[in-house]
């Protein structure tokens, strides 16, 4: 992870690595920065002024986006913390340990759906049956952002504390957990879109 | 110090704007018009004509002119293939590359012809600051307006514009959001303000927090292709349907009932029911004349209305809100004074949306707001606005890898790493894209360009890092440096819908040979368009469905007969060149037409007392 010209976006913000951010109070620094650094203050300056100018508030906007994010948040901390997730690919397709069991029944009862489709079942008992199948998941994702939200308050506990040993095994805790997450978000997407087809198709 | 100026450069009229004292004014020119048409037509001897003079010539001289050319604006051939056959100009040029309009044997691009409406903008501001006694009335510096909808080739088209105008564009920067910055000037609009705007082209809508001075755009969305313009066209077919009239055969005709559609849009603002009237048509004897209720017109216009809510929901989904967490809804454009799209916007937002600044004059006023900011340097208002389209690269198997995404707030950058794929190759392909498809090719190609002078390395090694920078205009450059070298690449993106820095210089070169300036052609054209302020201040009264009723009431049969003939006088004087004649029809007229100014004034106020509708009645300077 190599960081900006301008360390990193907790620091360029003036906030502490910490997880719970105040929405209102990094929106005025937000403002609070842009006003310093805004290419519109800058056009009677020098080309070097100038530039410097466009590069500041160009991270200002990136950092903005990401640390205004609960999860985008989270995740630049796993990687300024060396957390990251291996590849981003690996996240995507690999089914996670804890999953497999979940997604092998799941995929079962897809399989049993296409066949009730392929044999001229009614589109809207499709559409309930697929509704049926993605509510175990998304539970799992509730419970999810659950232990998300804990284990983040933890961490922060352990900033203030400076327990160094207990913070990187709950940033570890974390990164298996959004690995998962990021799974199960994608498969509720999927299921959500052959839904939204069989619904079309009952219309 | 010479002068810098706010101009919204709109699909059919254009304005400058200035802060004076503090507040921003809209510039009128000599007859005291703040709107000027954006057309452009050619004259003999290469004359260029821009505004009420050009909109004339579109009845006399239709393929010499050109209208709407925004809509051409950074665009293909292929991009304006299904409109085309109802302008009178003739469009050509070759798929995948920049559109050529052709004015008599002139072949023009559209940056060309929105330059010479620029240049007339430059005129008129400067000619407003020597009649106020400025010993250096220059203007040389301009903040011009775009649609927040429009990519980056649309944004860059609008630059070189300002340029071939010799205007140095300070800042692109995007409608609504002039338009915000205007209605925010008193502080009296915080919180989450939507602006819709819907124009003669291009309808946008966008999301806007404003708080401590800081106008920020939460999401923007839209459609560059949509706009009172549709509801011309839309009217004209359904003459055509009538008549057979057929608009490559006849292209004076189309202008002329393209002229009375316009009008009767307007009365059906106002009225129940409105006459389209064309005097002369092809094939029929004594005229056209057809009535159009509102319904019947809700009915025709409703699809376009209803093209336009569904960019609405996108952008309040995109600012992560709700409608019912919108606390003001700001009207802008000339196409919101439809009674219906008021009615269908206050329905989404569920409150009423207000225009208490003239949503023609909104924006320029907003340009000229950020224009002094820029030369200022005071730092009360800042606006952050976004990138309305994602940009990314075309990646294996025609798929975009998104860089920047839409609804970022601007500057904004992204960065790539390339490598090679055999060994020693020393160049790259870059394609860039922007748009939210997946597939390159449903997406807006912005230009392509070849990474070059990669060391020569065994493939993968190589570490090419390629930069994107998005601007306060938003639009897009392009670094690139090899990592391991630390060698940067110099990158020359050729633009697929634009004109590179050399046709610029070239077309900077042709426009001052041809730029001359006839002091007695001028003005001939004022008085004209003085006379033409009357006649059609004079004719929109005679069209009200309720005339006949007033003209029993109130006036004289003689008056009456006075004002018809006055107008009938002034008609055919316009045809002419004369002057004095010109002058002498108008006075005459304007004599005329004074008892009835005054009759329609009462009426107006007698109406409105006993309750009847008369919808903002005044406020319509047409």
């Amino acid at each position: 992870m190599t960081l900006g010209r301008h360390g990193d976006y907790f620091l360029f913000f003036g906030l502490p690595r910490r997880l719970a951010v105040n929405q209102q109070d990094l929106e005025q620094r937000f403002r609070a920065l842009s006003r310093q650094f805004h290419p519109d203050y800058f056009y009677n300056s020098s080309s070097t002024e100038r530039l410097a100018s466009l590069e500041r508030s160009s991270y200002l906007n990136d950092a903005f986006r990401t640390l205004r994010d609960p999860i985008e948040r989270l995740e630049y901390l796993l990687k300024l913390e060396g957390f990251a997730p291996k590849e981003a690919h690996e996240s995507s397709t690999q089914v996670p340990p804890a999953l497999l069991e979940e997604v092998f029944e799941l995929n079962e009862e897809l399989e049993a759906i296409q066949e009730m489709r392929e044999g001229g079942a009614p589109a809207a008992d499709v559409a309930a049956r697929l509704d049926a199948a993605r509510k175990p998941i998304e539970s799992n994702l509730a419970e999810h952002e659950r232990q998300v939200s804990a284990l983040m308050a933890t961490h922060d506990q352990q900033w203030h504390d400076g327990d160094l040993a207990g913070r990187h095994a709950t940033l570890e805790a974390l990164r298996a957990l959004l690995v998962e997450r990021t799974y199960l978000t994608n498969l509720i997407a999927t299921v959500r879109r052959e839904v939204g087809g069989d619904a079309a198709a009952a219309r | 110090m010479s002068k810098v100026v706010g101009i919204d450069l709109g699909t059919t009229n254009s304005l400058v704007a200035i802060v004076r004292d503090g507040r921003p004014v809209v510039l009128a020119d000599e007859s005291g018009d703040k709107l000027l048409p954006s057309i452009v037509s050619l004259g003999d001897l290469d004359t260029i004509y821009v505004g009420r003079e050009a909109q004339r010539r579109l009845l006399t001289d239709p393929s010499r002119t050109v209208y709407s050319v925004k809509r051409f604006m950074g665009r293909g051939i292929e991009d304006v293939a299904g409109e085309s056959r109802w302008f009178p100009f003739t469009v050509s040029g070759e798929a995948g590359g920049v559109v050529h309009i052709a004015l008599g044997d002139r072949d023009l691009t559209p940056p060309e012809v929105s330059g010479f409406i620029l240049r007339e903008l430059k005129r008129r501001a400067e000619a407003a600051f020597s009649a106020e006694g400025d010993f250096d009335p220059e203007v040389d510096r301009a903040v011009i307006t775009v649609p927040a909808y429009f990519n980056d080739a649309q944004r860059t088209a609008t630059r070189d514009a300002g340029r071939l105008a010799g205007l140095e564009v300070l800042r692109i920067i995007n409608e609504p959001t002039a338009a915000c910055l205007a209605y925010g000037l008193d502080q009296r609009h915080q919180g989450v303000i939507a602006v819709y705007d819907l124009g003669g082209g291009t309808f946008d809508i966008s999301i806007l927090k404003v708080e401590d001075g800081v106008f920020q755009v939460l999401s923007t969305n839209g459609d560059t292709h949509l706009g009172g313009d549709d509801v011309d066209r839309l009217l004209v077919e359904l003459v055509a349907a009538d008549t057979g009239l057929d608009p490559e055969q006849h292209r004076d005709a189309v202008q002329a009932v393209r002229k009375a559609v316009i009008q009767a849009k307007w009365d059906l603002s106002e009225f129940d029911a409105a006459d389209i009237v064309v005097d002369r048509l092809p094939g029929r004897d004594g005229g056209y004349r057809r009535r159009v209720t509102r319904a019947e017109f809700e009915a025709l216009v409703a699809p376009i209305v209803a093209r336009t809510l569904e960019p609405c929901r996108r952008a309040i989904e995109d600012a992560g809100l709700t409608a019912s967490q919108v606390d003001e809804v700001v009207l802008v454009g000339g196409s919101t004074r439809i009674p219906m799209v008021r009615r269908e916007v206050e329905r989404l937002f569920g409150k009423t949306p207000h225009s208490d600044i003239n949503p023609d004059e909104v924006v320029a006023l907003g340009a000229a707001v950020q224009a002094d900011i820029l030369v200022s340097g005071r730092r009360e208002m800042l606006l952050l606005d976004v990138t309305p389209l994602s940009l990314g690269i075309e990646t294996m198997g025609g798929i975009v890898s998104k860089i920047i995404l839409r609804n970022s707030t601007i500057p904004a950058s992204g960065s790539e790493m390339f490598t090679s794929f055999v060994d020693n190759q020393t160049a790259v392909d870059i394609h860039i894209l922007q748009g939210e498809r997946e597939m390159a090719v449903d997406n807006r190609s912005l230009g392509r360009f070849k990474l070059r002078g990669i060391p020569p390395m065994p493939a993968g090694l190589p570490r090419i890092q390629v930069r994107f920078q998005i601007d306060a205009n938003g639009i897009l450059s392009v670094h690139a440096r090899e990592l391991r070298t630390n060698i940067e690449q110099s990158i020359e993106v050729k633009p697929s819908y634009g004109l590179t820095d050399e046709e610029v210089e070239r077309m900077l070169i042709e426009s001052f040979e041809h730029a001359q300036e006839d002091v007695d052609a001028r003005m001939l054209i004022e008085i004209r368009n003085e006379a033409e302020t009357i006649l059609q201040a004079t004719e929109k009264t005679l069209r009200r469905p309720d005339f006949e009723e007033i003209a029993a009431a109130r006036l004289t049969s003689a008056e009456v007969t006075a004002i018809r003939e006055g107008l009938a006088e002034l008609a055919a004087a316009m045809s002419t060149a004369d002057r004095e004649a010109l002058r002498a029809k108008s006075q005459a007229l304007n004599d005329a037409t004074k008892h009835l100014a005054e009759v329609m004034m009462n009426w107006t106020v007698q109406a409105a007392l006993a309750g009847r509708t008369t919808a903002d009645v005044e406020s319509k300077g047409r």
